[in-house]
């Protein structure tokens, strides 16, 4: 219910902070829940993908993930530096759902905070609640550390609840992955992204020099 | 009469369907608190008591309105959760003017809360204590302070017979145990016009999450 009463409140918080006010306030709750949850600490990319498989990671809070080890991330050495991972569910989808059964439909706002994040900081945003849980991703790379290196998160591809997506051809490049990969895996996720070892000399970036 | 049972299949199928799509995302509920949290952080107690209460009015506003012709078809409504007042919650009713809601909607948030982050904010309950002190004793935490403003809000927006429903708070037992029932002089009144007596009110706190009695105005 808390989720709900928190849609019918976007159309009112931007038309009296605007929808740039409601994203700055979204990226503070992502930033906010990934700091109250806490540092982690691995070994190495099996301990990680364990964790992350049993639901012992913060990432588990966004519900079930799917570390896709069969593509490692490697860097210009051959060392792998990182992987793909990937959410069946969109988080916000639930939510859209309940929100149709219950008031009629999501606010104008929903995409008017969507598309003002687009434009102003990443093109990666399907509905308003990418902004919050793409920073709680991005902030929660900050706090885990798997092999003594901190993490670094690309936002790669997502499917919104009415089918469009969106796909960050500039990070796969940076990562040296085909975008015809990460498009077919949002025929059965709606979210990707790729968690990688901060400061990895990455192919993609090897290629571009 | 098997037309009405093939229906109420058909109905309960849509329903447990409808559940299983629905099933509320941890990340949304523990943001929804923190979103709050950073509120009571720049506004105080009283600040986001009022910000809680135009929160859950807003949200019944945008809810379609109701009308029944008779007090058993608002109780049918009501019991197959089609009515405003049971879109978000479990009840059942033991008396026609008696609502007991099974688990309480934002248990969840609160356990995914209390697993993830740790313990429940002071301020959650510091919030509830100014709603109870300046507004209506009811609340525990300021999820409390939102269901029952919704609540009231909700049954503004229903009318049987032409008259609206008026709904009233009798107890509330919270995710961690703790109880809070209507002030000693409310509850012989609240007892009377739901129906039921103090010690069938214990039998029900003792594994339900509140307790409420709807009555025509």
């Amino acid at each position: 219910m808390l989720d709900v009463a928190l849609v019918s409140l976007i159309q009112d918080m931007s038309e009296k902070a605007g929808v740039e006010g409601t994203i700055q306030y979204w990226l503070r709750v992502g930033e906010s829940l990934a700091n109250r949850m806490g540092r982690e600490a691995y070994m190495g990319w099996p301990s990680f993908n364990v964790a992350l498989r049993e639901g012992r990671t913060a990432y588990s809070i966004e519900g079930k993930v799917t570390a896709l080890t069969d593509l490692a991330i490697t860097d210009v050495d051959g060392d792998v530096v990182g992987y793909i991972y990937a959410n069946e569910q969109c988080v916000f989808v639930p939510t859209i759902i309940r929100v149709r059964y219950s008031v009629g439909d999501v606010p104008k706002a929903d995409q008017a905070v969507a598309e003002e994040y687009n434009n102003s900081i990443r093109n990666t945003a399907v509905c308003n609640f990418c902004v919050i849980h793409q920073k709680f991703r991005e902030e929660v790379a900050r706090n885990i550390t798997v092999a003594d290196q901190p993490l670094e998160c690309y936002q790669l591809a997502n499917r919104g609840f009415t089918g469009e997506t969106k796909i960050a051809e500039d990070y796969l490049k940076k990562l040296g992955i085909n975008p015809e990969y990460v498009r077919s895996l949002l025929r059965n996720y709606s979210c990707v992204y790729a968690l990688v070892m901060k400061g990895a000399r990455l192919r993609g970036e090897e290629v571009e020099e | 009469m098997i037309g009405e049972d093939t229906k109420a299949s058909k109905r309960r199928g849509a329903t447990s369907m409808r559940a299983t799509a629905i099933e509320s995302n941890p990340l949304v509920d523990v943001a929804a608190h923190l979103f709050l949290e950073d509120i009571a952080d720049k506004q105080g107690a009283a600040g986001m008591n009022t910000y809680l209460m135009s929160l859950a009015t807003s949200l019944a506003r945008s809810m379609p309105e109701e009308e029944y012709d008779t007090w058993e078809d608002f109780l049918d409504a009501l019991r197959a959760g089609d009515s405003i007042l049971s879109t978000f919650e479990t009840i059942f009713t033991p008396t026609d003017h008696c609502v007991v809601t099974t688990v309480n909607p934002f248990e969840r948030g609160w356990l995914e809360y209390t697993k993830r982050i740790g313990k429940y904010s002071r301020i959650h309950y510091d919030v509830a204590e100014y709603y109870n002190a300046t507004v209506k004793p009811g609340a525990i935490d300021t999820t409390c302070i939102i269901h029952q403003t919704f609540r009231n809000a909700a049954a503004e927006r229903i009318r049987v017979g032409g008259r609206r429903v008026k709904c009233a708070q009798i107890a509330t037992i919270h995710s961690d145990g703790t109880k809070k029932v209507a002030p000693d002089e409310w509850l012989p009144i609240l007892l009377e016009k739901a129906g039921i007596t103090r010690t069938q009110l214990n039998m029900f706190m003792r594994n339900n999450a509140i307790i409420w009695c709807i009555y025509p105005e």
